[in-house]
């Protein structure tokens, strides 16, 4: 991934996750589910939109710390779906200071599927997969 | 005038009553000449699928995105079930077809070739495995399933049968006629679009015949449970029929429908020369 190795806050975990066939708007093949990494930045604007939600996030380079920051696109589920899971319209505002763990895209943009959004106040967003009840 | 009073009051059995002793006519249309307590009697015997309902994998996902690990497993079990065992003749297309989708996949991988786009596009029939989350709406003349990701099916329990051949033609969701045994409804669909879904690679349609034929059972297991019973039969491009059981679980964490497919509201996905790609700006 071009410029995410040099993102100190970047950090590559492996992952398993299998891409459904039934959910999401599109084929997750676009997303290395095996890697997620760690972005800490500021939010520029919070998408609630269907068919998807979109993260902004303005992510400054540690090492470069007089470089501007470099905007990453993150998108979510449909808002009702996120709503669901304890998201609201309101649950990310321009300015926050937040981090997002991500799938990152393969084409080595600067984007991913969000897997996880800790906010301003230190807590997670919304509900982490669990384990189903059934 | 006394067509359009008719018309109007279709639903209104008292005026159509009216109607009747006026002309002793059959202008009223079938079904509308049951009294009101007749009519609550029909309803009071249907069960009550009250509720919002999805598949049963999608429980516990995160972020509308992620699915759980219980979630997983049970998608996998469902593909597993609902194998389709090819004749010789759909055998030679389908390879041919997953050939030349695994060729696009590996040619681009970070691109995904839009064969379908789950969403976006009008969800294949049955539509109860789709994204989103459905509704029954159950009524002596027919029960209709409604989904947020914008799939309608109309299943009349009315007694009628599907229209002659020569009033047919392939639709989404197909003709849907159904009788209630007990407490299990029992549908017969014919005239869907002569195709199955195939969720494999990037996802993608294998063409079937025009004999392609859908019956479902379905019921309510319990409180939070419902099944669907269903079988797939097309003798032309089956050597067996396709029977499958899925599960939908009560959705327990909201209560109202919000659809999900204003594609053009926001759409960072597009396909570009026939491949997904991200618009991350």
């Amino acid at each position: 991934m071009r410029n995410t190795i040099a993102l100190s806050a970047v950090i590559a975990v492996a992952a398993a996750l299998v891409a459904g066939p039934a959910s999401a708007h599109h084929s997750r093949a676009m997303f290395d589910s095996s890697k997620q990494l760690t972005l800490i930045g500021t939010v520029k604007e919070f998408q609630w939109t269907n068919p998807h939600c979109w993260i902004q996030v303005l992510v400054p380079d540690p090492d470069h710390p007089d470089a501007a920051p470099v905007e990453w696109g993150v998108e979510m589920g449909a808002p009702v779906e996120l709503m669901r899971k304890g998201w609201k319209p309101g649950s990310l505002n321009p300015g926050d200071k937040i981090t997002i763990v991500l799938n990152p895209l393969r084409d080595g943009q600067h984007g991913g599927l969000v897997v996880a959004v800790t906010g301003p106040d230190g807590k997670v967003i919304g509900r982490s997969a669990e384990p189903a009840t059934k | 005038m006394i067509a359009n009073l008719i018309a109007r009051n279709s639903l209104r059995p008292a005026a159509c009553a009216i109607v009747i002793a006026l002309l002793a006519g059959s202008l009223c249309p079938a079904g509308a000449q049951t009294s009101s307590k007749e009519r609550l009697k029909a309803f009071a015997k249907l069960p009550d699928w009250t509720g919002i309902w999805e598949l049963d994998a999608f429980v516990g996902q995160a972020n509308g995105q992620q699915f759980s690990a219980e979630g997983q497993r049970k998608l996998k079990a469902y593909a597993a079930a609902g194998r389709p065992s090819f004749t010789p003749e759909y055998q030679a297309k389908y390879e041919a077809i997953r050939k030349k989708v695994a060729d696009a996949v590996a040619a681009d991988p970070a691109h995904p070739p839009v064969t379908h786009d789950p969403l976006c596009d009008a969800p294949p029939f049955p539509a109860t495995a789709s994204p989103g989350m459905f509704e029954w709406l159950i009524t002596p003349e027919e029960t209709v399933f409604v989904s947020t990701v914008g799939a309608v099916r109309h299943i009349y329990t009315d007694g009628r049968s599907h229209p002659p051949k020569d009033e047919l033609w392939p639709t989404l969701m197909g003709d849907s006629v159904g009788h209630w045994e007990g407490d299990t409804l029992v549908v017969d669909t014919v005239s869907m679009k002569p195709r199955i879904y195939m969720g494999e690679l990037s996802g993608f349609y294998m063409p079937m015949s025009d004999k392609l034929h859908h019956t479902e059972r379905i019921r309510m297991v319990n409180h939070d449970e419902m099944q669907i019973e269903s079988t797939t039969e097309d003798p032309v491009a089956l050597t067996k029929p396709i029977h499958v059981t899925i599960t939908y679980a009560r959705v327990t964490d909201f209560n109202r429908m919000v659809e999900e497919t204003d594609c053009e509201e926001n759409e960072r996905d597009p396909a570009v020369n026939g491949r997904f790609s991200t618009v991350t700006h």
